[in-house]
């Protein structure tokens, strides 16, 4: 139901990219280019920001559309930048006042010179005066007594500063009521309601069990100590303990997928960002033990609620033989072949089938491919899309796809599947996260107002 | 055999399939013996996963395609479409876990149910590294393989227990059944023996279709 607002509002924006090139220093050409920019920004709310390209042409709409655009990022720009600070990480262009635009202007907009360009892609990167701006809308959205869902997810779109996260969260999922004196009311209740869930169906002996609530259980408390081992975090007790209650709670309340492996992952986001509302400093030194028992329930009905929200939208995902998930990776192959024929070529002819890689991707949601603690920020997204996420990931997971475009076409099948399993993606920082969520952005804006680009 | 370029020799190619309850230890059977590791908190397998290892086999070279497969039953129907082609399967049980070899009957039936009938299945016991937690006799595990006609061995990827042996029993079993079929036929030279034998992964490409934007 929520479907993208902007598009919406402007059917007008279809070429959300900026033709740049690796990082440069940053000189006095700077506001030229800032106003070609906001030239080609106008009259849209711009989620996400600019993508990054190695394109130098002028763009073509029509070349644009054609197959076979190349990644960005396989120079990619590696782990230079050092802010560790999703907010401070993220370079945007936002939309400003305008009045006229039109399409050739647009392309005239977009044909600056390299050099430019490049000055674009380095000031936007610093541009922290945007960012406490954008904590100020934040907090000016989540202060209002009933919050726009739909600024507030424009907003949550390019990333959630990480000390508001688990507010936004709760309400983008629409656990938390945008009403808020009627919020503190509604988790209080839902969060009884949880600890009750959780006395009637995981705090029983087993001879209360089926056999059926025996294995799942069975196979919860195999995959627990298993969930993000590379975080050291995850491997206390405590922690398994609380993923073990509310993946066994959520189970028997949906029984029509039950657990399915791969949901525990899903868990994880919410833990980590619900966690860190009551435990400072870093991940590796959070423990449980300094929580008490009233938190740790609140937690983990938060996080109960919150995956419950996710998994609503995506109920057909985790049924048996998992339909939802091979329609979305049928999805994914015919956006790839539209994008990028080569590497859609290449795969069919090695007999490679998205299958064999995509699947965990849309199981999991990417938290397997990339590093863990650039999850949160990926999820912003995600959250932000709503209802509109299943058909969005297609488009993220394109882009996330062929950010490997050249390498693919090296690889024979075997390499292939091998390489697409384990993805070179330990050394990512924000920005190639960012990189693959406006491509993800662009292709989006492109196809939905074209749709017959996608018909085959 | 048209091979890609850059794609190493080799005489034969077989699929290997490795199924089990989760938790039993296929994903470290399988990184133990293409890659010579072990980890003690391997992520749990979503739909398949897939490793080669090429060895030698009464001197020719084979080349082992290995699909590991997730455990939880919710997966079979993402799974069993990987045991086309299938020429080899290992069959893996927990040592310490009764449970897991009381469902190696459905297991196999799995198999049976998707594969070649001349496929040649080894039943595994592993975490034999865990003596003192055994919960599965080896002579209990011995007598069901000979009930059903499979190769047996009890392994332990943590200590790298007999798992490259397993591993090579299987293809040597398939080679032996593949070299003696090619004989009898006369067709020694090919590469590519019967049907449901060996499988070529490039076999099943389709032809490549020709597609541009607004062209459809």
């Amino acid at each position: 139901m929520m479907k993208k607002k902007e598009e919406e509002e402007d059917p007008n924006h279809n070429h959300p990219t900026i033709p740049t090139s690796p990082l440069s220093s940053i000189d006095s050409r700077f506001n030229q280019t800032l106003r070609n920019v906001q030239g080609l920004l106008k009259g849209r709310s711009f989620p996400g920001k600019v993508l990054i390209t190695r394109r130098t042409d002028p763009i073509d709409y029509p070349t644009l559309l054609s197959p076979g655009i190349r990644s960005p990022t396989d120079n990619n720009c590696g782990p230079s930048n050092n802010m560790d600070d999703s907010v401070e990480k993220e370079a945007r262009i936002r939309s400003q006042t305008n009045t006229d635009s039109d399409n050739s202007k647009l392309k005239t907009s977009t044909s600056t010179n390299e050099s430019a360009t490049k000055e674009v892609e380095k000031s936007t990167m610093g541009a922290r005066a945007t960012d406490s701006a954008r904590i100020m809308k934040f907090t000016k959205e989540l202060s209002a007594p009933a919050v726009i869902l739909d600024k507030l997810r424009e907003l949550a779109w390019s990333g959630v500063p990480p000390y508001l996260r688990p507010s936004v969260w709760r309400l983008l999922l629409g656990y938390a009521p945008p009403n808020s004196d009627r919020r503190e009311s509604v988790l209080r209740r839902k969060r009884l309601e949880y600890l009750d869930c959780v006395a009637q169906y995981y705090d029983v002996s087993d001879n209360e069990r089926t056999d059926e609530e025996i294995n799942m259980l069975r196979q919860i408390s195999v995959d627990c100590p298993r969930t993000v081992p590379d975080v050291a975090f995850f491997q206390q007790a405590e922690v398994q303990k609380s993923l073990e209650r509310i993946l066994y709670t959520w189970a028997i309340r949906h029984p029509a997928s039950g657990y399915v492996q791969g949901i525990n992952d899903l868990l994880t986001p919410f833990l980590v960002v619900f966690l860190s509302e009551h435990l400072e400093d870093g991940l590796d030194k959070w423990s449980m033990l300094n929580l008490s028992v009233e938190d740790i329930s609140n937690i983990e009905a938060d996080c109960y609620w919150c995956l419950s929200k996710l998994l609503e939208g995506m109920q057909d995902h985790y049924t048996f033989a998992q339909p939802g998930i091979q329609r979305l990776v049928f999805k994914l192959k015919e956006l790839v072949r539209r994008i990028d024929e080569p590497v859609s070529r290449h795969m069919e002819e090695q007999g490679l089938e998205f299958l064999q890689f995509a699947f965990r991707w849309f199981n999991c949601l990417l938290i397997r491919e990339i590093p863990f603690h650039l999850i949160n920020r990926l999820w912003d997204t995600y959250l932000a899309e709503g209802d509109a996420l299943p058909d969005f990931l297609v488009y993220i997971f394109a882009s996330f796809l062929l950010t490997w475009s050249d390498k693919l076409l090296k690889l024979d099948f075997q390499e292939m599947v091998m390489f697409l399993q384990h993805l070179p993606t330990q050394n990512w920082t924000y920005m190639e996260l960012e990189v693959v969520l406006s491509r993800a952005y662009m292709w989006h804006s492109m196809f939905e107002s074209c749709p017959s680009h996608l018909a085959s | 055999m048209s091979g890609y370029r850059g794609e190493e020799e080799y005489d034969y190619l077989f699929k290997l399939v490795l199924i089990g309850d989760s938790g039993v230890g296929k994903s470290n059977l399988l990184s133990r013996f293409t890659r010579n590791e072990f980890n003690l908190e391997s992520k749990s397998t979503i739909g398949v996963e897939f490793a080669t290892k090429t060895l030698n086999v009464d001197s020719k070279v084979i080349k082992a395609q290995i699909w590991d497969t997730a455990g939880q039953e919710r997966y079979r129907a993402i799974t069993s479409a990987y045991y086309r082609g299938a020429v080899g399967a290992l069959l893996v049980y927990d040592v310490t876990r009764n449970v897991t070899f009381e469902n190696i009957e459905r297991w196999l039936k799995e198999l049976r149910d998707h594969t070649d009938p001349n496929i040649v299945v080894m039943l595994i016991g592993n975490k034999s590294d865990l003596q003192h937690l055994s919960a599965v006799s080896t002579e209990d595990a011995k007598a069901f393989a000979e009930r059903e006609s499979l190769y047996f061995m009890e392994t332990s990827a943590l200590e790298a227990t007999n798992v490259e042996n397993a591993f090579k029993e299987v293809l040597s079993q398939i080679y032996h059944i593949v070299s003696k079929k090619a004989v009898e036929t006369g067709n020694e030279s090919s590469s590519l023996p019967s049907k449901g034998e060996t499988i070529n992964v490039k076999d099943d490409s389709s032809a490549p279709k020709k597609s541009s934007c607004c062209s459809s």
